[in-house]
C-alpha cells in the first residue's frame, strides 16, 4: 500500500470517525454540565430572548463601532484567513473532484491561479497572525499549547498543498499523500482543540445575547 | 447639594483603614486552598460558562474593552487571563477532554491562587464590557464572579472585602453601623421637615438604603424621601431589612449574599410590598434584581427597581413633576455598569435629566458601551488598587472633558466615590452629583 493509498483510505476513514465522534462527545460533555434556572423576572419574554440570542449570533460578526478601531487588525485578518481557507478548501477544483468521489456530486470551482493567490494570502495572513501571537504582549501572555498546535494543524494542509502544486522535493504521489495526511491530522485534532469554536461559537454567542437581553440590553 | 470635602476625606480615610481592621482569614494549607477552589469551580460552573471556556480562541480582543488594560496597556489585565485558573480547573477536571487536557494543561497552585487575587478583585469590576467585544460571545464577567467565589471559599478574598462581608454577614452592620444609624438619619431628615416612615406595618413600597447614604451621601437619601413623599406613595423603610449593599455578593461569599438578600426579601414580604426600590448603589441592583431569586430559592414576590429607574418611570407617567434647573450648563450622565450594561437601565435616568431641562451632553462611548468608573464591584474599598483607579479616572476625565461637561451626574454611590476621589486628587473642579439628589432638590410645588 502506498502512502497515498493509506492516506486516502484507512487514515481518512479513521480521521473522519474521530472527527465526528469527538465533536459529538465534546458538545454533549460541555452541554451536560449541571444546570441552574434563572428565576429573576426577565424584562422581555422568552420568545424575545430567543430572538435576541439568535440575532447576536449574527450581530457579533461585526464589532460595535466603539471597538472597531482598537481591534481592526485582528478583525480584518480573522476574516481574511477564515474566508481564504474556506474558499481554498471548497472551491479548488481537485478538492471538489475529491469530495465528489465520496459524495457523488460537484459544484463549480474557481480557476487554479485565483485559488493559488487566495491560498498565498491566507497562508501569509496565518503567518502574520502567528508572528503577532508570539510578539504581542497580550497574545504572548494568554497563548497556550492549543493555540500553537491548532495553528500548525490548520496551516499544514495549506503548506503541503502548495508543495503538491509546486512539486517540491519529493515524488508527486508522496507529496499528495502528505497533503491528505495533513488534512487527516486537522480532522483528528479538531474535536480536541480550539478549532471546536467553529461549533461552540453559535451557542456561546446565542447565550451572551440571551443573557443580556433578559436584562433589557442588546449586545 | 454636594458632599463636603471634609466629610468625603473622612470617609476615604475610614475606608483606607479597612485592611487593618479585617479579621484574619481562616488558616488553610496550600492543598486545602487548591482543593476548595477546584471544588467551587466544579460545583458552580454553568453549562453556558463551560461552552464559553471551550470556545475561547485566545484572540486577545477582550483586552481592548477593559478599562484597566486601556488605561495601562499592561497585558496582565487582559480579561480572559483573569479566568486562567478557572479555565485550567475546568479543562483538567470537568471538560469532556480532560484526559487529554491534563497532558497539555498545568495544574493550578496555591501561589497562583494568591497571585490571582489582584487580578479578580483589584483589576476587574465585573463591568461586562469585555462581554460586548468578544467575537465568540464569552461572558467573562460572570466567570470572574465564579473565580471570586472560589478564592473567597479558599480564604483568599481581598482583605477589605472580606472585612465588609464578614461584618455584614455575621453582625448585620457596616462600618460598625446598624439600624440605629438609620433611625438617626431619619431623625436628621425629620428635623428638616422630611418624613421617613420607618417600620410601617404595611406598605406598597419598601425602600432600601445603604450605609453610604446614611453617612456620606445623605443628599441621595434626602432626595429619595422627598420624592416618595411628593408622590404620596405608601412606603416604608424597615429597620430589619434596610441595607441594600451586599458585600458577600461582591466578594464571592454566596452564604453572605443570601443572608443579606434575605433580610430585605423578608422585610418586603412582612410589609406586603409590591415593589422594592434599590438606592443609588450599583451592585445592590443585580444582587437583588437579578440574583435575589436565586438567594430566595424561587421567584421574588415583588418587583425590584432602581431608584433612578423608578424616578424616570414616574416622570414619564406624569406622576412626578420637576422644575427646570436654571443655568445648569452641560450635564453628562455616567451609566453605572451594574445599572446600565448589566442591568438595562439607560432611558429612565436620561428621562429625569431631560425633565430637569439640562443640556445633556453624552460622553463617548455611552450607554451599553460606557467605560466603568474603575472602582465598581467593591474595588473602591481596596487601598492598594488606588493607583489603578487613578489611571481609569484619567480615562474618564478625558471623556467628560471631551463631552464639554460642566457637571457629571450618576446614579451609583461607587461611581460617585471614584469620580470624587479622582477629582479631588487631580483638582478637577466640576461637581459630581447624584441623580436622585438632583431630582429631589428640584421637585415642583
Amino acid at each position: 500500500m502506498s502512502l497515498l493509498d493509506f492516506a486516502r483510505g484507512t487514515a481518512l476513514q479513521w480521521s473522519l470517525y474521530i472527527f465526528v465522534v469527538g465533536i459529538i462527545w465534546r458538545i454533549l460533555g460541555a452541554a451536560l454540565v449541571m444546570r441552574r434556572k434563572d428565576m429573576s423576572q426577565a424584562r422581555i419574554s422568552g420568545a424575545e430572548r430567543v430572538k435576541e440570542g439568535a440575532m447576536t449570533i449574527l450581530t457579533r460578526s461585526v464589532p460595535p463601532e466603539t471597538f472597531e478601531k482598537r481591534i481592526r487588525f485582528s478583525h480584518i485578518t480573522g476574516y481574511l484567513w477564515h474566508i481564504g481557507y474556506f474558499v481554498v478548501v471548497l472551491f479548488f477544483i481537485p478538492h471538489i473532484l475529491f469530495i465528489k468521489s465520496f459524495l457523488g456530486f460537484e459544484w463549480p470551482g474557481l480557476p487554479n491561479p485565483m485559488i493559488l493567490v487566495i491560498g498565498a494570502i491566507t497562508l501569509a495572513t496565518l503567518v502574520a497572525l502567528l508572528v503577532r501571537r508570539m510578539t504581542h504582549p497580550v497574545l504572548k501572555l494568554i497563548s497556550t499549547a492549543d493555540d500553537y498546535i491548532s495553528w500548525l494543524v490548520a496551516a499544514l494542509p495549506l503548506i503541503t498543498g502548495y508543495m503538491v502544486v509546486a512539486r517540491v522535493g519529493l515524488h508527486y504521489e508522496t507529496l499528495l499523500g502528505l497533503h491528505v495526511l495533513s488534512f487527516c491530522l486537522l480532522l483528528i485534532w479538531f474535536p480536541f482543540g480550539k478549532l471546536m469554536h467553529v461549533f461552540f461559537i453559535f451557542p456561546s454567542r446565542y447565550n451572551v445575547g440571551a443573557i443580556f437581553a433578559r436584562r433589557g440590553v442588546r449586545v | 447639594m454636594t458632599v463636603s470635602e471634609e466629610a468625603f476625606e473622612q470617609f476615604r480615610a475610614g475606608v483606607g483603614m479597612l485592611s487593618e481592621m479585617a479579621p484574619p482569614a481562616t488558616e488553610r494549607t496550600d492543598e486545602e486552598r487548591v482543593r476548595i477552589f477546584k471544588n467551587t469551580v466544579i460545583k458552580k460552573i454553568m453549562p453556558h460558562e463551560a461552552m464559553d471556556l471551550e470556545t475561547c480562541v485566545h484572540c486577545g480582543m477582550c483586552a481592548e474593552a477593559c478599562h484597566y488594560y486601556v488605561a495601562t496597556e499592561d497585558p496582565k489585565y487582559t480579561p480572559i487571563r483573569k479566568l486562567e485558573l478557572t479555565r485550567r480547573v475546568y479543562q483538567r477536571e470537568v471538560s469532556p477532554n480532560r484526559w487529554l487536557r491534563r497532558l497539555l494543561t498545568r495544574d493550578i497552585t496555591a501561589q497562583e491562587l494568591e497571585a490571582w487575587q489582584e487580578l479578580v478583585y483589584d483589576s476587574c469590576t465585573e463591568c461586562g464590557r469585555c462581554s460586548l467585544i468578544c467575537p465568540m460571545g464569552i461572558h467573562i464577567a460572570e466567570m470572574v464572579a465564579l473565580t471570586r467565589e472560589g478564592l473567597a471559599n479558599a480564604s483568599l478574598a481581598v482583605d477589605e472585602q472580606r472585612a465588609m462581608s464578614h461584618e455584614q454577614g455575621q453582625r448585620g452592620t457596616m462600618f460598625g453601623m446598624g439600624s440605629d444609624s438609620l433611625v438617626q438619619a431619619a431623625q436628621v431628615l425629620k428635623q428638616k421637615g422630611i418624613d421617613v416612615p420607618l417600620d410601617q406595618p404595611q406598605a406598597e413600597i419598601l425602600v432600601v438604603t445603604s450605609v453610604i447614604e446614611m453617612t456620606l451621601f445623605t443628599d441621595a437619601l434626602e432626595g429619595t424621601a422627598k420624592i416618595m413623599n411628593k408622590l404620596g406613595c405608601s412606603w416604608t423603610v424597615s429597620t430589619c431589612g434596610y441595607e441594600a449593599a451586599n458585600f458577600g455578593y461582591m466578594a464571592g461569599y454566596s452564604g453572605y449574599h443570601r443572608a443579606a438578600a434575605m433580610r430585605v426579601i423578608e422585610a418586603a414580604i412582612a410589609v406586603g410590598a409590591k415593589t422594592v426600590i434599590i438606592p443609588e448603589c450599583g451592585h445592590s441592583y443585580p444582587a437583588l434584581r437579578w440574583d435575589g431569586a436565586a438567594a430566595y430559592g424561587k421567584p421574588l414576590p415583588f418587583e425590584v427597581v432602581a431608584i433612578s429607574e423608578f424616578i424616570g418611570r414616574e416622570i414619564k407617567a406624569g406622576n412626578l413633576k420637576v422644575n427646570k434647573i436654571p443655568a445648569a450648563g452641560k450635564v453628562t450622565y455616567h451609566d453605572p455598569c451594574k445599572l446600565g450594561r448589566v442591568g438595562g437601565v439607560f432611558d429612565e435616568p436620561r428621562e429625569a435629566l431631560q425633565a430637569l431641562g439640562v443640556d445633556l451632553s453624552e460622553v463617548s462611548p455611552n450607554r451599553a458601551q460606557s467605560y466603568c468608573c474603575g472602582g465598581g464591584a467593591g474595588n473602591f474599598l481596596i487601598r492598594r488598587a488606588a493607583p489603578l483607579r487613578a489611571k481609569v479616572w484619567e480615562l474618564k476625565r478625558g471623556q467628560f472633558e471631551d463631552a464639554g461637561a460642566d457637571r457629571v451626574v450618576t446614579s451609583c454611590a461607587s461611581c460617585r466615590i471614584n469620580f470624587m476621589a479622582g477629582a479631588a486628587d487631580t483638582h478637577w473642579e466640576k461637581p459630581i452629583e447624584s441623580l436622585v439628589a438632583l431630582v429631589g432638590a428640584n421637585l415642583a410645588d
